[in-house]
């Protein structure tokens, strides 16, 4: 449990502290925490994951003074996932307790997931953010550009993880 | 009731992603200045629509209300714009209100039957004897003379329609009154002639013939119609010209009888002169 809370410490003040202060480009805005939503564990009541979405948005909304912005993206996120992970053959990994990562759904689901969810979160993101005045060119820019950095991230993050479990 | 809690239970996380999806969106629109300026904006021009159907359809049904209390307006104006004072036929004779009564009254009134397809038509309005409305007042629609009342009951009142041809008014062009009459000769709807206006006279298309000093019925200045085409016979010395209609006959609604109030005092003085 403290190694959990540690993992989502972490990865919040990674997100918090240095990708959001990230100074690299105006079309570089990547959401990494999500991850902490993809790899929710399996066998989590659907409620449950709901709450767990709508609270970490909210403390992502705290950070960066979007109220709502997050939450609201962040149980969309959950509600793709669900309808996303459904179609995967993940019962036995559920019944196992088992996170959802590349070990237990293999690389090109996990990595087709990954993308459609972080593609999807980077775009509801940025265009409730600019609503009203949207620059479509820089909003898919800014959308491909922070999703592929993020996935990158990602990517290290799983990379790391199987290591662990190697 | 159990289906209802089961339908609830089995569905509890689609409805609590609902509620909170609400909650974010109340937080995004109220605690966002910009989204809240946009959702501003935009709930304005949805819900400005949505007003303007709800305004219409009430001013709709408030038409009624809304026509009787513009029909007693334009009478009280009537009433009160109109000279305390006649001249009869320019230089014959000149007769003054002294008690300072209104010379002419108005009564708003509908019309509930009207006919525009005969030689000699007329309507019926909903005013008679009980209202103050007997036989030789004039009727003016709000954009000209109407007719003349021919006979009235206790509620209801006939009037001869301009488009009859036993309908006789001087007519008055150009701050001149031309001895000739209006009539209508029943080729046209809301088509009137004029014959007998000498080729000397300045008449253009669109001028406006008007009642002038020589009837009791009307007072000066109510429009007849505008001058539509003028016929110059060569073999003629006079004018032919059209005149259209100030009033629109097709749809002839609402009236106003027009009252002299001292038409018998004037009629018996024309009487014995």
């Amino acid at each position: 449990m403290i190694r959990l809370l540690t993992y989502w410490t972490l990865v919040i003040g990674f997100q918090v502290l240095v990708l959001n202060h990230l100074d690299i480009s105006s079309y570089i805005y990547p959401q990494v925490f999500v991850t902490l939503l993809l790899t929710l564990p399996l066998h989590l009541k659907k409620t449950y994951q709901f709450l767990i979405g709508f609270g970490l948005g909210l403390v992502m909304d705290l950070f960066v003074y979007s109220p709502g912005i997050h939450m609201s993206a962040c149980l969309w996120f959950i509600a793709i996932r669900m309808i996303i992970l459904d179609r995967q053959d993940l019962k036995e990994h559920a019944n196992n307790k088992l996170a959802y990562s590349i070990k237990t759904a293999g690389f090109s689901p996990f990595f087709y997931t990954t993308l459609i969810l972080i593609l999807f979160y980077h775009f509801y993101v940025l265009w409730l953010d600019g609503i009203g005045n949207i620059q479509v060119e820089h909003m898919i820019i800014t959308v491909l550009s922070s999703s592929l950095l993020a996935l990158t991230i990602i990517g290290v993050f799983q990379a790391l993880s199987l290591n662990r479990y190697e | 009731m159990q289906r209802l809690f089961a339908f609830i239970e089995h569905n509890f996380h689609i409805i609590l992603f609902v509620i909170l999806q609400i909650i974010c969106g109340f937080l995004i629109f109220s605690l966002n200045p910009y989204q809240q300026a946009t959702f501003s904006k935009s709930a304005l021009g949805i819900t400005s629509s949505i007003n303007k159907l709800s305004s219409d359809i009430y001013s709709y049904w408030d038409l009624k209300n809304q026509n009787s209390w513009l029909q007693d307006q334009i009478s009280q104006q009537f009433r009160e714009s109109y000279p305390q004072s006649l001249s009869y036929l320019n230089d014959t004779f000149h007769i003054k209100d002294t008690a300072r009564h209104p010379l002419f009254d108005a009564i708003p009134a509908q019309v509930v039957f009207n006919t525009g397809y005969k030689t000699n038509n007329i309507f019926i309005i909903n005013k008679g004897l009980n209202h103050g409305v007997e036989k030789n007042m004039g009727v003016i629609s709000s954009q000209g003379v109407a007719g003349v009342i021919l006979s009235s009951n206790e509620n209801y009142s006939a009037a001869m329609s301009l488009l009859n041809t036993n309908m006789k008014i001087i007519p008055y062009i150009n701050g001149q009154e031309y001895f000739t009459e209006i009539l209508w000769d029943n080729t046209k709807l809301n088509s009137l002639t004029i014959n007998g206006i000498n080729k000397l006279e300045k008449l253009n298309i669109g001028d406006v013939v008007s009642t002038g000093n020589s009837s009791l019925l009307f007072p000066k200045g109510i429009p007849i119609g505008y001058v539509s085409k003028i016929t110059n016979t060569p073999k003629s010395q006079y004018f032919e010209l059209e005149v259209k209609t100030a009033t629109n006959f097709r749809d002839l609604e609402y009236v106003f009888v027009i009252v002299n109030n001292e038409y018998s005092n004037l009629k018996k003085l024309l009487t014995n002169d």
